[in-house]
């Protein structure tokens, strides 16, 4: 039988009208859950350059029903308001309707701006936006041009039909 | 289907000039609540509805209607009346989450269709139906599945139940990688009672490309929505739903499908004693036939 399944059914029965919001770090004592593949998920293609952030330096809030059990309440607040603690950098994510997929997106806008702190210019974060900033000015210049070119072609044209 | 308490208060409305504008049409009512009440009560301290942005007087932004409306459930006690209203507009304008519309978006005015699609929603969520069940739809993690009464809506503590299972198959394959000779990815079998929605069912054939599951469900309601969300997922091929109750029923049809790899369950729990406390909008659900324990 699924024995963590039971006493995950049974811790939750026990927490009848406790506040609903408790940081992560506390939930993950009782469950044994790791937080690894959690912060494994949220790497993106360039992640490895980024400073890790482990569990024990996050604090995390987010909406969980009280009552009796899960099931007594329909809370629909996903939002999570996640802390890198010794940076002091909060970020706050309602991107999705998913608690769980909240929490992922939030590490990782958290782990991009706990990488530009404390790296500055250093922080591939930062040398990504500069290089779509250059890209974009780029871009304006060639289109600038390109208008000027158009322009002055039609006025020789004009010219020459004179 | 969904049905209103008889015990409802009377409503209040707000209503305002630029409301009546708003909606086309003279005092905002609610229907089917005022005829048996004395009618709408103006509140007297009815404050205009500001624009946030720079929309000419007359056309109504995104966020002056999350606002309107999140003031309309307030006075009338709906519970999360500002992520109620925003889950609504976003749902309107294409968007899971108010905080994910750009902020163009919430500039532009808002045509009178989609003016019209919100306040038939808000209307529902006035009758204290779940916000899941007035979009008729919700997320479990990456997942989009459909919602319909009276099948329960999937709670977000249920996305670490499905987190638990997959961290005991990795720990199953690890310990089968440390056998001398390679082991054959067998395709795990999974068995879920109480499927409701399919959340966890189709949650894990997702996240276990292999798996195969067998979910079942003593409401024929929840036997079909779990059918027609595996095929909006193209996960058909991989499901059996059966309409079986494990309580009562003979556990011959499920042993025709061979040894489990696992068995998971998040089936209702609450018991009658605690029903008292539950909020409205669940013990609707509670009161439809067949409830639970």
């Amino acid at each position: 039988m699924n024995i963590p399944g039971v006493f995950y059914i049974t811790f939750l029965l026990r927490d009848i009208r406790t506040p609903s919001w408790r940081p992560w770090i506390l939930r993950k004592q009782q469950f044994s859950l790791p937080g690894v593949p959690l912060l494994q998920a949220a790497g993106k293609k360039n992640s490895s350059n980024l400073l890790g952030l482990t569990e024990a330096e996050l604090k995390e809030q987010f909406v969980r029903g009280d009552g009796p059990g899960g099931q007594a309440t329909n809370k629909t607040n996903n939002c999570v308001v996640l802390k890198h603690i010794p940076s002091g950098i909060v970020v706050k994510c309602h991107q999705t309707r998913s608690v769980e997929q909240n929490r992922k997106i939030a590490r990782e806008i958290l782990r991009e701006k706990v990488d530009l702190f404390y790296k500055g210019e250093d922080s591939d974060v930062f040398k990504e936006k500069k290089a779509s900033e250059k890209k974009k000015q780029e871009k304006k210049r060639k289109a600038k041009e390109n208008l000027e070119r158009k322009k002055h072609f039609k006025e020789m044209q004009q010219l020459d039909m004179k | 289907m969904w049905k209103p308490a008889t015990d409802f208060t009377t409503m209040r409305c707000l209503t305002h000039q630029l409301l009546r504008r708003l909606l086309g049409r003279s005092p905002l009512c609610v229907p089917g609540r005022l005829s048996q009440s004395k009618g709408p009560i103006l509140s007297p301290k009815q404050s205009p509805l500001r624009q946030s942005c720079s929309a000419r007087p007359g056309l109504v932004t995104a966020t002056d209607v999350v606002n309107y409306w999140q003031k309309v459930f307030e006075t009338n006690g709906i519970p999360e009346a500002r992520e109620s209203s925003e889950y609504i507009v976003s749902f309107v304008l294409g968007a899971k989450t108010f905080q994910s519309l750009n902020s163009k978006s919430l500039c532009t005015p808002l045509t009178a269709v989609h003016q019209e699609q919100i306040q038939q929603l808000s209307n529902k969520r006035l009758e204290r139906m779940p916000v899941q069940y007035v979009l008729g739809e919700w997320d479990f993690q990456d997942l989009t599945l459909k919602m319909r009464p009276p099948v329960f809506i999937p709670r977000p503590e249920t996305e670490d139940l499905v987190s638990l299972v997959l961290e005991e198959e990795s720990r199953k394959c690890e310990k089968n990688s440390d056998l001398c000779f390679p082991v054959p990815v067998p395709h795990p079998m999974i068995l879920e009672i109480g499927c409701g929605s399919g959340a966890i069912a189709l949650s894990l054939l997702c996240k276990l490309p292999q798996s195969r599951v067998i979910a079942v469900d003593k409401e024929e309601a929840a036997v079909n929505l779990t059918r027609e969300n595996a095929h909006r997922l193209q996960l058909q091929e991989r499901i059996h739903i059966l309409h079986h109750d494990v309580s009562y029923s003979s556990a011959k049809q499920l042993l025709f499908w061979g040894p489990m790899d696992f068995i998971v369950s998040n089936p209702p729990y609450v018991f009658h004693e605690d029903m008292a406390y539950l909020d409205t909008e669940i013990l609707r659900v509670r009161l439809m036939p067949h409830d639970c324990c």
